[in-house]
């Protein structure tokens, strides 16, 4: 044994006031009474014996010197080698996954790993360390190496519940970085084993495995994606999987509905360990929030619900100016989301927000706003009209470009076109094996344009599908971002999200934050930045992008949101609630653990029940 | 501070007039002598012999039974109150000293006695007799009586009841009421000295006191107690058990005090001394049911 501050032995010279107090002769305080013939009967009972009062005597000095050594020892800190020598660096790796939330052992499996972790601190001895490393979502160091109890017992509060993915694997990498090259490192996993790799890594030499849960089936939404209809431009196609990962076949509902409103209840029956997949097609302008759920009661909720965002689609205002044009005229009306005028003259202004399409039309000045000009008759302020081309061959297409999108013009027939020469930078989007464009993009301040050189009442150009097609892809190249889908995310993904405006122009006023689902704690965003990565979502729902609370309003009010993002568990893993299983070999009985305080802390201990036990029998005179 | 102030003449003056009745009522002793005389309240009949007066004899009596028989009555004589005041050094113990409020009872029921028209006498005693105030009537002898006690030292060695108690009986005085006020911390016992007041046929009353301290103690460890009777001096060690024991032997001292009072038919009055003497004396008359 070693003494860490042998420098308080000095201490033990306390002692010989001890001593010289003992050996004086204290005089008895004197109490007069009236009277003594009470205490003469209890005293005269039975008289003390003599040698027994010296040996009390010398009794309470012995304690008395016992303490002070206790004492004197516990400030000299003593420890030893071994203590230093078997020290153990221990990672605790805690899966908060989405699958940890399972309510198979009560409360949840995360509950039932906090007691398994509890318990593995309180056995620490006393120079051990202990880190703290959450295994779920996005793996990161909950609370670094530390001995002291408290401490570790508070951060285990704080590995909260998520819905995200296990990222176990991941955790013990960062577990062994954490470790080095000690000698007695170690790392304790808790996890239900839900995930893939679970076996090797019970295997692994320096992991030890404590497993949670029981082996429970599940129902639960493993896939739930919305997209566009390629056919109809309100419509909308739901991509659904459901998966019964449990031991028996089951029967219940899936239910579709778009903000309140039932859209469609869908009768299931799977088969234990199958899944069930199916696209519908629904139509909606309204938009709104699609909500799918399953009627099935099991452990895990969070797979049970899942969510998509349907964009409300404004009708766009598309003004055409024309000499009477069949074809043109029927391929706007055919888009529902068109609302059509027809014009033979220019009009004065393009009304707001809308599209102008001319077709043959030479205005000297393009209006400012959304210009598509089809076949130009003259020239403009943008470019110069040139010679007609006589039968152009398209040889280059933007094949990238949204414009272009499932438009194919290289077969197309189109005998006549005008050539154009831009006097300022065009994208071109179709061209010749001369050059000279034949469909092409202008960037403009007061507002985009369009151009298309062919001559539709030649060749057969709008008698082919690529000309609604094209038609399509312009309308909505003109409407931007708006009315478009944002696909579903699964738990633990990150994205990048376009902010609005009001995030660059405004500076710091215009911050915004990302709103948990539950409203919750709101994170905070880059500001004065267009676009911004956020994630990983940590829990299923919808998530906010929306300005800070003000007043105390927790999550943002219905509306207000600039963002939306919809946010489901969608992992056939955390679904699947039956846990490998693992050998009882590989599982660790509890870390068994004695000396987990400083000896200095017993010394003390034992000299505070040294004085309990001399205050019991002196002070109160039990020995008399 | 003096004992006996004007404000103490005013409780006296309040006392004697709530308190007409103690002496004639229950509280303390009947008035009535157990001697038979000229008085109006009729006590028994006795055989006629010649010589006797005829305005007694009983002709109701004689009417029905034919027999000559004489009504007797009982004798009205004076209340002899006699207040025997401990003042051994043990009284002056405690705070307010016990010695205090035995001196301000003696002098309230003294003076309610001479109020009544009684007569009183004070023996002060310690181990004997050692100052007497002798047997007086008319409470203009107040005064005196008061600078009488006020005057008085606590003083003496050991209590001996008995010693004392024998003294007063073979004095040549007539019998009444023997009011014993004292701590009764009597090494040889309190039993004899009173036993001899009712075999000589007084009728006693004990008004004993006590301090708080005594009662419940607040020693602990090795002290040496000091008797301030005897002036001795003994090394204890005071523990937590002792205490227990005392308080149940000093409860039982009490206990035995009211118990033999009880048994012989004696008034008897038990009171710490931190007690206002005034409601010391009311309690005592609504214990007689004197006062409401």
């Amino acid at each position: 044994m070693s003494l860490a501050n042998p420098a308080a032995l000095m201490l033990a010279a306390l002692a010989i006031p001890i001593i010289v107090f003992y050996i004086l002769k204290i005089r008895l305080r004197r109490v007069p009474v009236s009277t003594v013939i009470f205490w003469r009967q209890i005293f005269e009972e039975k008289q003390p014996r003599s040698i027994w009062q010296h040996l009390r005597h010398l009794l309470s000095l012995l304690v008395q010197l016992l303490f002070l050594a206790l004492l004197v020892l516990a400030l000299g800190e003593p420890y030893f080698n071994w203590e230093i020598l078997e020290a153990r660096r221990l990672v605790l790796v805690i899966d908060n996954s989405a699958s940890m939330n399972a309510t198979d052992v009560l409360p949840t499996r995360l509950d039932k790993a906090r007691e398994i972790a509890r318990d593995i601190i309180s056995r620490l001895r006393f120079r051990d360390e202990l880190a703290i490393v959450a295994g779920g979502t996005e793996p990161h160091v909950v609370c670094g190496l530390s001995g002291h109890e408290r401490t570790l017992l508070k951060a285990l509060e704080g590995v909260t519940a998520t819905d995200g993915p296990t990222r176990v694997a991941e955790g013990v990498t960062l577990a062994r970085n954490l470790l080095g090259d000690h000698r007695n490192g170690q790392v304790h996993v808790v996890s239900d084993g839900c995930f893939e790799g679970h076996d090797k890594l019970a295997e692994a030499g320096d992991v030890r495995m404590y497993p949670v849960g029981t082996r429970t089936g599940n129902v639960g939404i493993t896939r739930f994606q919305v997209r566009r209809s390629l056919l109809d431009p309100t419509g909308y196609q739901i991509l659904m999987e459901v998966m019964n990962a449990g031991d028996e076949a089951i029967e219940c509902r899936l239910e579709l509905d778009l903000d309140g409103d039932v859209v469609d209840v869908i009768p299931l029956k799977i088969e234990p360990g199958a899944q069930w997949s199916q696209t519908v097609d629904k139509t909606s302008t309204a938009g709104g929030r699609l909500t799918a759920h399953i009627n099935h009661a099991d452990a895990l909720a969070a797979d049970n619900r899942a969510w998509a965002l349907l964009p409300k689609r404004d009708p766009l205002k598309v003004t055409l100016v024309t000499a009477p044009n069949l074809f043109l005229e029927k391929v706007l009306e055919a888009n529902p989301l068109v609302q059509l005028q027809v014009l033979r003259e220019m009009p004065a202004q393009v009304p707001a927000g809308g599209v102008l399409i001319l077709h043959r039309q030479a205005p000297a000045t393009l209006p400012a706003g959304k210009v598509f000009v089809i076949d130009p008759a003259g020239e403009c302020d943008l470019w110069e009209l040139g010679e007609p081309l006589e039968n152009p061959i398209v040889t280059k297409q933007d094949r990238d470009s949204l414009l272009m999108t499932h438009v194919r013009l290289d077969n197309v027939l189109m005998p006549q076109a005008r050539k154009l020469t831009f006097k300022s930078n065009a994208h071109v989007l179709a061209g010749t094996v001369t050059n000279d464009p034949v469909y092409a993009s202008l960037e403009r301040p007061q507002g985009k344009v369009l151009v298309l050189t062919v001559n539709l009442d030649q060749g057969d150009l709008p008698l082919r599908t690529a000309f609604p097609i094209l038609m399509t892809n312009a309308l909505g190249w003109f409407s931007g971002a708006a009315g478009e889908l944002r696909e579903s995310l699964a738990t633990g993904a990150v994205t990048e999200v376009t902010l609005p405006s009001t995030a660059t122009t405004q500076g710091a006023a215009g911050a915004l934050e990302l709103w948990p689902p539950d409203g919750g704690q709101p994170r905070p965003l880059p500001s004065g930045v267009a676009q911004a990565v956020v994630g990983p979502f940590d829990r299923c729902g919808v998530w906010s992008i929306a300005p800070p609370a003000t007043g105390g309003a927790k999550p943002p009010a219905a509306g207000a949101p600039a963002v939306e993002i919809a946010c489901n568990l969608a992992n056939r893993a955390e679904s699947d609630l039956r846990p490998a299983e693992i050998t009882t070999a590989q599982q660790t009985a509890a870390v068994a653990g004695f000396m987990s305080r400083p000896i200095w802390y017993y010394l003390v201990a034992l000299a505070w029940l040294l004085a309990g036990l001399e205050w019991y029998l002196y002070q109160r005179r039990w020995i008399s | 501070m003096p004992l006996f102030d004007s404000q103490f003449l005013k409780q006296l003056e309040y006392l004697s007039l709530v308190s007409r009745r103690v002496f004639r009522g229950s509280l303390l002793a009947q008035k009535r002598t157990m001697q038979l005389g000229g008085g109006i309240e009729f006590a028994d009949h006795r055989e006629y012999t010649p010589g006797d007066d005829f305005r007694y004899l009983d002709w109701n009596l004689y009417a029905r039974h034919e027999s000559l028989m004489l009504k007797r009555f009982q004798e009205e004589e004076d209340l002899h109150v006699y207040f025997l005041l401990d003042c051994s050094k043990s009284m002056a113990f405690g705070k307010p000293a016990k010695f205090d409020l035995a001196r301000q009872v003696t002098a309230a029921l003294a003076y309610i006695a001479l109020a009544d028209l009684d007569r009183i006498a004070v023996v002060a005693f310690a181990s004997d007799i050692v100052a007497d105030f002798p047997l007086t009537r008319g409470k203009g002898r107040i005064l005196s009586l008061l600078r009488f006690l006020e005057e008085l030292p606590a003083q003496g060695t050991e209590t001996d009841l008995a010693r004392v108690i024998n003294g007063f009986v073979h004095r040549n005085q007539r019998r009444g009421l023997a009011i014993v006020v004292s701590d009764l911390f009597d090494p040889a016992g309190f039993e004899r000295g009173l036993d001899m007041l009712r075999h000589r046929r007084y009728e006693p009353h004990v008004v004993q006191l006590h301090d708080k301290a005594e009662a419940d103690p607040k020693l602990l460890g090795d002290i040496e107690l000091f008797d301030v009777e005897t002036a001795s001096a003994r090394k204890v060690t005071i523990t937590e058990r002792n205490l227990r024991k005392y308080k149940k032997i000093f409860g039982e001292y009490q206990t035995a005090v009211q118990k033999y009072c009880r048994n012989y038919g004696m008034g008897c009055t038990q009171t710490p001394s931190d007690v206002p003497f005034a409601d010391l004396i009311l309690k005592m008359m609504r214990a007689a049911g004197a006062v409401a």
